[in-house]
C-alpha cells in the first residue's frame, strides 16, 4: 500500500478525519437519532484564496458542516453561492461515525425549515394531519 | 473557505510541475476542545497523480475485500501521498502550490489517530 520512498506520518494526538471518507455525504442525525439533512460541504476557517501563506501560520479549522440546495450544482458542475449555504456549526457536532450525530435538536437548525415548513403549511392543512395516525 | 473549491485542485510544486490533484482533506481532532468534540484542525491535502477524487479510500487503508475492487482502486489511486499543512505555500482558485523541499507522507490511515 505504501510506497517505499514515502515518509510515514508520526502518530497524532486524536481522532483523524478525512473529508471525503468520513464527513461528506453522510446523513446527520439530532439528539434524538431523527435525521436532518447530509453533509453536502464543509466550511475552513481559512486560508483566502489567491494568497501567499505564510510559514508557521496555524492550520484551518473546521467550522461548520454545510448544507443546502446542491442537487443542480452536482450534475451541472459549480456550487451554489455561500450565502445559499445552511451551516452546521462544528461545535454542535457530537461524533463522527458511520452518520454525524448532533448534541442538538434538530428543530432548532435552519438545516430543517422545508420539512418544518412542508409540515406546518401542507400536512397540518390535510384533514387528520395534525394528529399521530391511528 | 469552502472545502469543495479546494477538492481536486491540482497540486502544483515550487516550480510549478503537476504532481496531482487534491483527492481529500485530512483533519486531526485536537484543536481546542469544546463540550462535544475538538476542533478540527486541517493536517493536510491527501495528492492523488492520477485521479481528481477518492473512492472508499481503499488506497488509506490495508482492505484487500473485495479482491477486484480493492485491487482496481487502489491501482487507480496508485502515487497517493499527504502533503501537510505546513507545506502548502498558497491555495488559489485554479490552483494548490507547494513549498520547495515539501514531504511526501504516507496517506495511510492506520495506527494514525490515538484517542478519541
Amino acid at each position: 500500500m505504501t510506497s517505499p520512498e514515502l515518509v510515514p506520518l508520526l502518530p497524532v494526538q486524536g481522532r483523524i478525519l478525512d473529508a471525503q471518507l468520513h464527513l461528506l455525504d453522510r446523513q446527520v442525525l439530532d439528539h434524538d437519532g431523527v435525521p436532518v439533512t447530509t453533509v453536502d460541504d464543509l466550511e475552513l476557517s481559512g486560508p483566502a484564496l489567491g494568497e501567499e501563506i505564510p510559514q508557521g501560520t496555524p492550520a484551518p479549522v473546521l467550522d461548520a458542516l454545510l448544507t443546502g440546495p446542491v442537487l443542480g450544482t452536482r450534475i451541472f458542475g459549480g456550487r451554489p453561492p455561500s450565502s445559499r449555504l445552511i451551516r452546521i456549526h462544528w461545535k454542535d457536532v457530537a461524533d463522527v461515525g458511520v452518520v454525524v450525530r448532533l448534541g442538538v435538536g434538530g428543530e432548532g437548525l435552519d438545516a430543517s425549515w422545508v420539512e418544518r415548513w412542508v409540515r406546518d403549511k401542507i400536512i397540518a392543512r390535510i384533514p387528520g394531519g395534525r394528529h399521530d395516525p391511528r | 473557505m469552502i472545502l469543495g473549491d479546494l477538492l481536486g485542485l491540482p497540486v502544483l510544486d515550487s516550480d510549478g510541475g503537476r504532481l496531482g490533484k487534491a483527492a481529500d482533506i485530512r483533519f486531526v481532532l485536537d484543536g481546542a476542545p469544546h463540550q462535544l468534540m475538538s476542533d478540527a484542525r486541517m493536517l493536510g491535502i491527501v495528492v492523488s497523480p492520477h485521479s481528481a477524487a477518492s473512492f472508499l479510500g481503499y488506497e488509506r487503508t490495508n482492505l484487500t475485500q473485495p479482491w477486484p475492487l480493492a485491487h482496481l482502486l487502489r491501482w487507480r489511486h496508485r502515487g497517493s501521498f499527504l502533503v501537510l499543512w505546513e507545506d502548502i505555500a498558497l491555495i488559489r482558485k485554479d490552483a494548490v502550490k507547494l513549498r520547495p523541499g515539501f514531504t511526501r507522507y504516507s496517506p495511510a490511515l492506520e495506527d494514525l489517530g490515538r484517542g478519541r
